[in-house]
């Protein structure tokens, strides 16, 4: 997994990936809340294939790095990771390798969060977003950028087959200050 | 030839051979089209499930019994107006509803799903007026919130009632139907109340009587009132009276004694068969058991010509053997659609019995009285089949309505001798069953869960140990918030009938709560492997696939149920839960309201609409909401708790106090009052008092880390920071959210920064 530094910007190197992207129950998909948009994409292999959970189907990029995926919310959402699949072996020159996650209000005041290093992945790879501080676990935004900014044996364009948001789950009864951990407590505290 | 052709017909569903009965009925009515003969055809369609068939044929016919079965099948058509008019039309205010008992009762079904709850309350009470045996019509009444007490419904009057029927002429030994519970079915011919003791000598009695009188004595007109038949005899004088009925009801009985029967039947033709019932008198008398299981066809057979309560029956699975057995004497009576008055009541009685059995673990073969009494309509018929099953499977006690064929002979029950006494004896032991159940079915749809609590467990064991009582305490346990119990209550219910699935939709709800993934996930295939078009089973699945958390297959199963049944309304609420798990609020509430539209006693519905509002912070929707659901269900902690939580976010924290204090009072095992009164407390700043209530918390719940958290804020705020640092300390430990693990942590910062500040300098 990605090493973290102190700092804010780091690069960390992440090799492998996994087959199956095992998510914490207190994380769930913000995706769905989200318009997304790229920079630029070869027709068919558009922006759909980054959402529709089949890892055969992909978005090709066609033009200049580096490539851009944007995601907007229509409010402040608390993100914890983002996790991508790309495969080395598939897409050989195509895999990105250098990517970049900003976050930020809109276009104009985008703010890199998070540096990656990838070497021949292959499978799902989580990328957090907390920074060290507790008070960081959460990155609250408008929007988040995934940027690729370089590709395995310098490849000009990227395949990304893949990508998933995930931020905190809401607490499911509201007005609390703080979530339920006993069985007692879960049990009383809903009518089904 | 049209006799043969009718005794064939009627043989033929008896034995269940609805290609044979259907083919040969079109030829009867081809050959001699009469109204009566159609009347026989629809039965025949409607017991096959091809409502549409009925209605068609049936359509613009006059006679009162043929008015019934159209209306039947408007009914499982879902043409509710159709129906009513067909019941009572708009032209003759007056007019007679056909049918009386069961009549009302269809009426009353439709004004209850026309949401006209004022008629639909006034025609349930007619039907019990008319039949005190009509449970069914009870249920409803409990379930739209305003039954009676069941010890005025089944009371004197009702004795009366039954009385009359089974001795219409005053002290002739008609069949008494009075079979109470158990001979319910029989009943109607067995003017034997010894339900228990289904004697077989009774039966003899009541049969020859039975079939002769006990419909009301007019049925014993017609009929040879010698019959031997004991169960046959009931249907048979049902089915004597009105000759299609009769040979309707001839072949739900199926009843060894056929022959007799059928000669019994049309009235007609075959009285000479009389003479043959003596000798199933004699075989009656041999086999107590057989005798049993004839009275159930019979039932069945008799559901059949009158009652159609097709929907009524399977529905009512909670028509409880017993219970039912009684209704169905009496709804026999009811019956009477076709000319015989009387012989319908007494399938109508023997309808409930069936359906009794369906319902729930036979109790002891009084199924067959429902069985057997329903009226001559073929529909019954199938009811019955269904019944059978069921009674087989449940360790009748008295033969299984399967054997139907046995019926008439070999059930002396309703056959022996119906006296005064045994009516008289019958009619108060049925009753006071009935009483029981009605009492405690009242009181659990009033949610006073305690008491109803008392009365089942004031039954008889045999009663008690059957899959619908047991899924009803489980029921009410389940409202009480007692999550272990109900578990028990409903694994027991269970293993008494395995194939029923009443009530398995809040035993899932059960296991989710107390978060059984196995034992849910096992619940829900095996529903699914017993029944693929069951509501309840597409519940479990629904809800096991929402304990994983994956929410979006659980609403896909909840709008599955939705297509099956959309008049369930637990599915709705259900599926409106789902919605607002995933956020999607509109959804939800549209959800929400459907299911209130469809019953709106529902307070679970109502519950979720306040949590909703609740999220988007219309705090006076979500009060008004909470409100009803606390009127509908006052004893329910849980509710209070979110009203007083509700009222706080109103401003109005002195009711809002009260009410929590309400909350803790209603239930000591329930901490979240409490937590939410410690709130409550802090927010008005009394901060003393919101420490004692979370100490106390504490004893309650001590591994419940957001308890530890908020008394850490509580003491960082009165800068105790050495118990805060503790209490959040605690609090880390024990796992919380990673959203309450950031708070917390961050907290824990903002009480180090003066000590950091020291150390930086």
């Amino acid at each position: 997994m990605a090493t973290e530094s102190s700092e804010g910007e780091e690069e960390g190197k992440i090799t492998g990936g996994n087959l199956v992207l095992a998510v914490d129950d207190d994380l769930c998909e913000m995706g769905k809340k989200a318009v997304w948009s790229v920079s630029s994409c070869k027709p068919g292999n558009g922006v759909s294939s980054l959402r529709d959970d089949n890892l055969d189907t992909y978005w090709q990029s066609d033009g200049a790095q580096p490539h851009l995926v944007n995601v907007q919310f229509q409010k402040k959402v608390k993100l914890q990771m983002v996790a991508l699949y790309v495969d080395f072996k598939l897409d050989e020159s195509y895999t990105p390798s250098k990517i970049s996650i900003r976050a930020g209000d809109g276009f104009h005041n985008l703010k890199e969060i998070k540096t990656v290093e990838l070497v021949k992945p292959a499978g799902w790879i989580p990328i957090s977003l907390s920074g060290n501080d507790p008070r960081e676990t959460f990155v609250n935004t408008f929007m988040l950028q995934i940027a690729v900014l370089s590709n395995h044996l310098n490849g000009r364009d990227t395949h990304v087959r893949q990508i998933k948001v995930y931020g905190p789950r809401l607490n499911p009864f509201p007005h609390q200050p703080f979530q339920f951990t006993s069985t007692e407590f879960i049990t009383y505290s809903c009518v089904r | 030839m049209e006799a043969i052709l009718v005794d064939c017909v009627q043989s033929s569903l008896r034995h269940f051979m609805y290609r044979n009965a259907i083919f040969m009925c079109e030829r009867l009515c081809a050959e001699f089209p009469s109204e009566v003969n159609l009347q026989l055809l629809a039965g025949c369609y409607l017991q096959n499930n091809k409502a549409y068939c009925a209605y068609h044929i049936l359509k613009g016919t006059q006679m009162p019994q043929s008015r019934y079965l159209f209306a039947i099948s408007c009914f499982q058509m879902d043409l509710l107006k159709e129906a009513e008019s067909a019941l009572c039309s708009a032209n003759e205010p007056g007019a007679e509803v056909p049918n009386g008992a069961a009549g009302h009762y269809l009426l009353g079904l439709i004004y209850r799903y026309t949401d006209r709850k004022k008629g639909a309350i006034l025609h349930f009470k007619q039907a019990l007026s008319i039949d005190p045996l009509l449970w069914a019509a009870y249920e409803e009444l409990c379930s739209l919130g305003s039954a009676e007490e069941a010890a005025a419904v089944f009371g004197e009057a009702a004795a009366v009632s039954i009385h009359k029927q089974y001795l219409p002429n005053g002290f002739p030994p008609q069949n008494a139907d009075m079979s109470s519970e158990d001979h319910n079915v029989i009943s109607a011919r067995r003017s034997m109340d010894d339900v228990s003791s289904r004697q077989l000598k009774q039966m003899l009695g009541n049969n020859a009587r039975d079939v002769a009188g006990s419909y009301h004595g007019t049925t014993a007109s017609s009929q040879s009132s010698g019959q031997p038949l004991n169960g046959g005899s009931s249907q048979l004088s049902l089915y004597n009276t009105p000759s299609p009925v009769a040979t309707q009801s001839l072949q739900l009985s199926g009843a060894a004694p056929p022959p007799p029967c059928r000669n019994m039947h049309p009235n007609g033709p075959n009285l000479s068969a009389l003479g043959a019932d003596s000798s199933p008198r004699s075989t009656v008398n041999s086999t107590i058991q057989a005798p049993r299981r004839k009275f159930v066809d019979e039932g069945k057979l008799r559901k059949i010509s009158g009652r159609l309560f097709s929907d009524s029956g399977p529905r009512r699975s909670t028509r409880l053997a017993g219970d039912a057995a009684t209704n169905a004497t009496t709804n026999v009576t009811s019956v009477a659609g076709n000319g015989a008055s009387n012989s319908s009541k007494h399938l109508g009685s023997l309808k409930p019995s069936s359906a009794a059995l369906r319902a729930v673990t036979v109790r002891k073969g009084q199924s067959w009285a429902s069985e057997n009494s329903d009226e001559g309509v073929r529909n019954e018929v199938t009811d019955d089949s269904r019944f059978n099953p069921t009674l087989a499977n449940c360790s009748c006690p008295s033969g299984d309505n399967r054997t139907f064929d046995q019926e008439g002979a070999s059930m002396p029950v309703a056959g022996p001798v119906l006296t005064i006494a045994r009516v008289l004896t019958g009619t108060a032991e049925v009753l006071g069953l009935l009483r029981l159940f009605g009492e405690a079915y009242r009181l659990s749809c009033m949610y006073r869960c305690q008491d109803a609590l008392d009365i089942y467990s004031r039954l008889p064991h045999r009663h008690y140990n059957t899959g619908w009582v047991l899924s009803q305490v489980g029921k009410a346990y389940f409202e009480l918030v007692d999550y272990m119990e109900a578990d028990q209550a409903f694994n027991l219910a269970r293993r008494a009938s395995p194939y029923s699935l009443e009530g398995m939709d809040i035993y899932s709800t059960v296991l989710y709560h107390l978060k059984e993934d196995m034992k849910l996930s096992y619940l829900a295939q095996e529903l699914i492997a017993t029944d693929r078009l069951a509501s309840q089973s597409w519940c479990a699945m629904g809800n096991c696939y929402s304990l994983q958390k994956d929410h979006e297959t659980a609403l896909k199963n909840f709008q599955r149920v939705v297509q099956l049944d959309s008049k369930f309304a637990y599915a709705h609420t259900l599926c409106g839960h789902e919605y607002v798990s995933l956020e999607d609020f509109e959804n939800g509430i549209k959800s929400y309201q459907t299911a209130l539209r469809v019953d709106a006693r529902h307070y679970n519905a109502w519950y979720g609409l306040g949590m909703v509002y609740l999220r988007q912070e219309k705090y006076e929707f979500s009060e008004h909401h909470f409100h009803m659901a606390l009127e509908i269900n006052p004893c329910s902690s849980v509710i209070m708790s979110y009203l007083g939580t509700a009222l706080h976010a109103l401003k109005r924290s002195e009711k809002a106090l009260m009410m929590m204090e309400k909350a803790i009072l209603a239930d000591r095992k329930n901490p979240l009052p409490m937590y939410q009164k410690a709130n409550i407390l802090i927010s008005l700043e009394k901060l003393d008092e919101a420490l004692e209530v979370l100490e106390e918390l504490k004893e309650y719940a001590p591994r419940e880390s957001s308890v530890y958290a908020l008394m850490g804020k509580i003491y960082k705020s009165r800068n105790m920071h050495a118990q805060a640092m503790l209490h959040f300390g605690l609090a880390l430990d024990l796992k919380p959210s990673a959203t309450d693990v950031a708070t917390i942590k961050a907290e824990i910062e903002k009480l180090h920064v003066p000590d950091e500040v020291e150390d930086c300098l």
